[in-house]
């Protein structure tokens, strides 16, 4: 059995021995140049596998520790998407590094592997064991620049992870001890045939639902666990800072909707419930992050807070998504669309934030003025970005909130709409705010800023990608419906 | 036909201005004329799929193509659909606007050679034309809202586009202004149509008004309103005044938005909004009466001119009234036989006045004369488009013209008297114009300061090839066009029946007998005695113009005036009322009350994150502590409330 | 439902009564006069046996020793996970003796690792 199971997670394994490869190598040779490649085409046979198993229908493997399904799946491919722009980015960036420059990217691959393995977990112990394999190679890359900024940045991380950790298995203790077990489908069957008809008449189960959520939600930086966020990701190479902002988010949203709609899907009372949960936390989440980042002068402590502000915006997704299970509406692909989006568009605007920090070796926006005179293309590049992470035409970004807002709408939502619509509005100021001092503050000095070969090439392909999702979205809207397709009924 | 046809008609102009400004403008610079190019190839081939698209929907039952919808995005229950319409009322107007757009591309070619602006104007004009066409091809009344606003922005950079000229700054903001206001009828037209039926999309509305599920005031409501907007277009009383001022753009550019692309688009909207209208006796009354009114008030201010491009301009305008009198009281057809034959013979009239300033450097008919001997070629051309816009037998504008006035006639009489003199004005000025441009002496051309490019020391010559050959083809289509509704055969189209129409009557019936009919012998002889009127006058000068102009004093400074409607609108309404009164109504508003709420959410925003802020104070313990509170928190509220 | 929980509460309520309870007993006792009271300074002071402590307390140790801790866990697993291995590996057959094998070259590439780095060596 293990045997025939063993090639729906060759994506994992393949980029597994190309990580301890690259390990392995790295003690041996001097030319550290060909280490990037090696990652970058780990990442593309892994890729190829994913693709090839594309169209098997869903599976649950080894005893339904893992299931391999289009939801799964398209995760899969985000998070390698996201991990090979990263180590593209990172061309120049880790030349910062004059040790371990193997460490940094086998860690990177070994954080994927992680990721991969969280979204298609479906037991509770193998959710666990892949959580903290990601979360231990990202609490090392965190700290990987070793000032002071940094190690600060990855003891937190590891501090506050080991506690989000623990109210993790907690959550996870008190649901096993409810149902006796710890695979997703079995704890759904039993929790359908529970004889109630509100949540306070199982306090287990509330508990052990609340933890899992508060697990979760430090991955996710939900408020009120998102306090990690800005140190975390202003002390992190930014490299790091942008693979946890996108990569790591997009799994943490992967993992809690399949456990939220898997485990808590139904009966009706129980979805009402945590949907609530997520959409109070999603109005808190997204209005804190916003709030602050008005204030914000780095950029990476401001991109912080966005992707807080940003998560909130993928909760009311989640909560609409728990709202539509056992109607007779379709799960939308909104969370999914938006996280596509998110994903091209964030990291976009990070590849051209690491180019350019890489030259002035500042991360202070007004340090940003005029730099359409210094790199025009680099700042018309985080231009784009930022206009898609306003919401705004013609890019993903303005898709995606559609997308994600009337979803909401249809499943009676419209007041976290209505929150959502001002916070957007709200958000708006302080991209543009980096927008207005590259376009139109006087630049401190004349001095050019160019970018290598391959943080271009990364660039173009976000931008292409959130201009493509802007003004086509419909060639993706049926990859993202057929993944949130599993959880019909 | 393969469906992508009516796409790539829109969209091979639209790829030539995203070529020419973001590839050819920024890149190759020195190489002007690639833009030129460029878009002559892109026009060209839109106009021969045109062509192509008109053959189809001829040859198909119910001339009706259907073409799919392209899905675009599917959020939620909400599906949004972008597509193409493509009857016989688009497929007419695709092939006008890219047969007008590529005669004068070409044309351009000569007259805008030297041009600093050149490869930036070829690249308006794309714009513009694909706006036109994208407007025409929509199938979806907010798409053609959006292409509406388009064609405007494509128009304001046009009429603007020497820029540097105050007045042509002016012009441009005073089309763009003027026309808004219709806009805004349109608009709300386009809302109380979607609150009503919950649809944007033309074929569906087109089945609602059918099936009597909209009617009563409300249609009326969206009638007027669109009409509204159609007037701003269109050019219609009252809102006619930016046309006229429109002159200011390139010559080119006037042909192309008098012919087919701007003005034409406020006729399109009446015709593809035909069933509404149609079912709204009222809205029909509205149109016909201020097409009519429009026709004979703008061809008594062309009375007075003595720019040549101002006559041609009120021209226009009285024409488009003429379409609307069209639309009110015949029908699609009628209304847009009379737009399809005046493209031709008004872009070539435009494009003979370019022509004419070419070489003598001035638009004022009274610095020239004579100019029959040196531009043989413009004059012969320039004449047959008079003859044709003043409705001679057998040119095209008689048959469209005569048409209109046979169902004004047995629709409403008194607008029928109107428009039998509107055929009189027109022959006169049009002949006043040929007259005192081409006849007599020369009398020298542009004073120093004018023109619009270089100056040309060796006197009035015959302009290149690139000029004469559009005006050429023109000339021929000037003539010509009319001549496919001579057997009934455009009214079939549109009535979706061809065969059932032409059989009826043969083409040399058709072509002399309507001789023998009373209704076009009158037209006829009235246009002549128009003609004759103004040889009288400008030639043998029987009759001397200042003696009349003297006698009729009054008269003629109202005229001249343009019956002081600017002056009304910029001094009475704009300054007076709207500057002094609302506008500042509306500053003391804004600074007190918009801008301190702004100002204030700002700040409270702000101070808000500040706060938020100092709740992050970078100590670990703190941050593990509002996770465990957080974790609290939340499970008791879900304890007491969920 | 409430009430499955009962037994969580009692044990609550008895560790906190214990808690509380055992360093009250002595003071009860000396109130009652039932203990004798002879205060020295070895008494009154912090630890009752032992010597006082020279200098600080926190002592940087050599960072090596915690390379060859964690080197030491990482052979101690291999131990652990190689002897149920053992013990039946005729049993495990072949599939067995893969994974094994795919096992220690993981751990083999580790010491390979702390070798090329010097983790091994003291100095």
């Amino acid at each position: 059995m293990i045997m025939e199971h063993i090639q729906f997670i060759a994506p994992e394994i393949s980029l597994l021995c190309f990580a301890l490869l690259i390990v392995l190598l790295d003690l041996f040779i001097t030319q550290k140049r060909v280490l990037p490649v090696l990652s970058v085409i780990g990442a593309i046979v892994a890729a190829t596998f994913i693709i090839v198993i594309w169209n098997t229908p869903p599976v649950g493997l080894f005893d339904k520790m893992i299931s391999i399904d289009p939801f799964g799946l398209f995760f899969k491919l985000l998070i390698l998407a996201a991990t090979v722009l990263v180590i593209l980015a990172s061309h120049n960036y880790v030349l910062k590094f004059n040790k371990f420059q193997g460490e940094y990217y086998a860690l990177l691959m070994l954080s994927a592997v992680g990721l991969m393995l969280l979204v298609s977990a479906i037991n509770l112990i193998t959710i666990y064991v892949a959580l903290e394999l990601s979360s231990i190679s990202l609490y090392a890359l965190v700290s990987f620049l070793k000032d002071k900024k940094s190690s600060e940045a990855g003891l937190k991380y590891l501090i506050l992870g080991g506690v989000a950790s623990a109210i993790l298995l907690y959550g996870m203790a008190f649901i096993f001890g409810l149902t006796g077990n710890t695979c997703l489908t079995c704890i759904a069957e039993y929790v359908r045939g529970m004889p109630f008809k509100d949540l306070q008449e199982v306090p287990a189960l509330m508990i052990g639902l609340v933890l899992i959520i508060a697990g979760f939600g430090f991955k996710i930086a939900s408020v009120p666990f998102q306090m990690w966020v800005p140190d975390v990701y202003e002390g992190a190479p930014t490299t790091i800072t942008a693979y946890l902002s996108v990569a790591s988010k997009a799994a943490g949203f992967g993992v809690i909707a399949r456990v939220l709609m898997t485990v808590f899907g139904l009966p009706v009372w129980l979805h009402n419930d945590w949907a609530m949960i997520i959409a109070v936390l999603a109005a808190i989440t997204m209005t804190v992050g916003n709030l602050v980042a008005i204030v914000q002068t780095n950029i990476k402590r401001l991109f912080g807070y966005s992707s807080i502000a940003q998560a909130g915006y993928m909760m009311v997704g989640l909560a609409a998504m728990g709202l539509t299970m056992g109607t007779k509406e379709n799960v939308t692909g909104g969370l999914i669309f938006f996280l596509l989006s998110y994903t091209l568009t964030n990291l976009g605007a990070f590849i051209a934030i690491i180019a350019i920090s890489n030259k002035i070796n500042s991360d202070e926006i007004e340090d940003y003025n005029g730099m359409i005179k210094r790199s025009p293309l680099l700042a018309l590049g985080l231009t784009i970005c930022l206009i898609s992470l306003a919401g705004l035409p013609p890019t993903a970004g303005l898709i995606a909130k559609i997308y994600i807002f009337s979803g909401a709408v249809n499943m009676g939502l419209a007041w976290l709409v209505v929150i959502a619509v001002i916070n957007s509005v709200i958000s708006a100021y302080y991209y543009f705010k980096i927008a207005k001092a590259m376009w139109l503050g006087t630049p401190v000095t004349e001095e050019k800023v160019d970018a290598s070969w391959p943080e271009w090439l990364a660039l173009a392909a976000c931008v292409v990608g959130v201009l493509a999702l802007g003004v086509v979205p419909g060639l993706f809207m049926n990859l993202t419906t057929a993944a949130v397709r599993i959880f019909g009924i | 036909m393969p469906m992508q046809v009516p796409w790539l008609i829109f969209l091979l102009p639209f790829l030539s201005f995203l070529m020419i400004g973001l590839v050819l403008r920024p890149f190759l610079p020195r190489y002007p004329r690639l833009a030129g190019y460029v878009t002559i190839g892109a026009v060209g081939i839109s106009c021969a799929l045109s062509f192509w698209v008109l053959g189809a929907v001829i040859s198909s039952p119910g001339h009706m193509l259907p073409v799919d919808d392209i899905r675009w995005a599917v959020v939620g229950n909400l599906e949004m659909h972008i597509g193409v319409m493509v009857d016989s009322l688009t497929a007419v107007m695709v092939v006008v606007v890219t047969f007008i757009s590529l005669m004068v591309q070409i044309y351009s070619q000569g007259y805008m050679k030297g041009d600093p602006g050149y490869m930036r104007y070829y690249a308006f004009m794309s714009l513009f034309t694909a706006c036109m066409l994208g407007l025409v091809l929509a199938n979806n009344i907010l798409f053609m809202f959006v292409f509406w606003e388009g064609v405007g922005l494509g128009s304001y950079l046009l009429i603007g586009f020497w820029f540097h000229k105050p007045s042509a700054a002016n012009a441009a903001k005073k089309a763009f202004i003027v026309t808004r206001f219709g806009d805004l009828g349109f608009l709300a037209a386009i809302l109380i149509l979607f609150a009503t039926t919950g649809t944007f999309d033309t074929g569906e509305i087109y089945k609602l008004v059918a099936a009597g599920t909209l009617t009563g005031t409300t249609l009326t409501w969206v009638a007027i309103g669109i009409f509204a907007g159609a007037c701003g277009k269109s050019a219609q009383f009252p809102l006619h005044v930016w046309l006229p001022d429109a002159m200011e753009g390139p010559t080119p550019v006037s042909a192309l938005i008098h012919a087919a692309t701007m003005v034409a688009a406020g006729v399109f909207l009446v015709a593809r909004f035909y069933p509404i209208f149609s079912h709204s006796p009222e809205a029909m009354l509205v149109v016909a009466v201020i097409g009519a009114f429009t026709a004979i008030f703008a061809a008594s201010i062309g009375f007075v001119m003595n720019d040549i491009k101002r006559v041609l301009a009120y021209s226009t305008i009285s024409q488009l009234g003429y379409m609307m009198l069209g639309l009110g009281v015949g029908g699609v057809a009628i209304g847009i036989f009379h737009l399809f034959n005046h493209a031709f013979f008004k872009a070539l009239l435009f494009l003979g006045a370019g022509s004419v300033n070419h070489s003598s450097g001035t638009f004022d008919m009274r610095l020239m004369g004579g100019l029959r001997k040196s531009m043989p070629w413009t004059y012969i051309t320039f004449v047959i488009g008079s003859l044709s816009l003043a409705g001679i037998w057998p040119l095209a504008g008689f048959w469209s013209k005569d048409e209109i006035l046979m169902n004004a006639f047995s629709n409403n009489p008194t607008l029928f008297v109107l428009a039998l003199i509107t055929v009189f004005m027109t022959a006169f000025y049009m002949f006043r114009a040929v007259f005192m441009t081409f006849h007599g002496e020369y009398k020298g051309g542009a004073p120093s300061e004018h023109g619009d490019h270089d100056e040309h020391p060796q006197g009035p010559h015959e302009s290149p090839a690139v000029m004469v050959v559009p005006l050429v083809i023109l000339a021929v289509m000037a003539v010509c066009s009319g001549w496919i509704n001579v057997t009934g055969f455009f009214n079939g189209l549109f009535e979706g029946d061809v065969e059932g129409a032409v059989h009826k009557i043969g083409f040399l019936e058709g072509f002399f007998g309507t001789l023998t009919h009373p209704l076009p012998l009158a037209s006829l002889l009235i246009a002549l005695a128009g003609i004759f009127l103004a040889f009288a006058i400008y030639i043998k000068k029987w009759i001397s113009a200042e003696k009349i102009t003297n006698a009729v004093r009054p008269l003629y400074t109202l005229l001249s005036h343009k019956y002081y409607m600017d002056d009304l609108y910029e001094n009475v309404i704009v300054k007076t009322f709207l500057y002094n009164g609302l506008f500042k109504l509306f500053a003391m508003f804004d600074t007190s009350v918009v801008d301190g709420t702004v100002n204030g959410t700002a700040s409270a925003a702000s101070s808000a994150g500040s706060a938020l802020k100092k709740l992050q104070n970078g100590q670990t313990q703190v941050y593990a502590f509002t996770i465990a509170l957080g974790v609290v928190a939340i499970a008791v509220v879900v304890y007491l409330f969920g | 439902m409430l009430a499955q929980y009962g037994y969580v509460g009692i044990l609550l309520i008895c560790a906190i009564g214990f808690t509380v309870i055992i360093p009250l007993i002595p003071k009860i006792l000396m109130v009652m006069g039932l203990i004798p009271t002879k205060k020295n300074p070895t008494k009154e002071g912090q630890y009752e046996c032992g010597m006082q402590t020279i200098g600080k307390t926190w002592v940087q140790y050599n960072f090596r020793y915690y390379f060859f801790a964690v080197l030491f866990v990482l052979f101690d697993m291999l131990t652990i996970f190689l002897y149920p291995w053992a013990v039946n590996v005729t049993g495990l057959g072949v599939g067995g003796l893969i994974a094994v094998g795919i096992f220690l070259a993981i751990l083999i590439i580790g010491y390979l690792y702390a070798w090329r780095k010097g983790a091994l060596q003291w100095k």
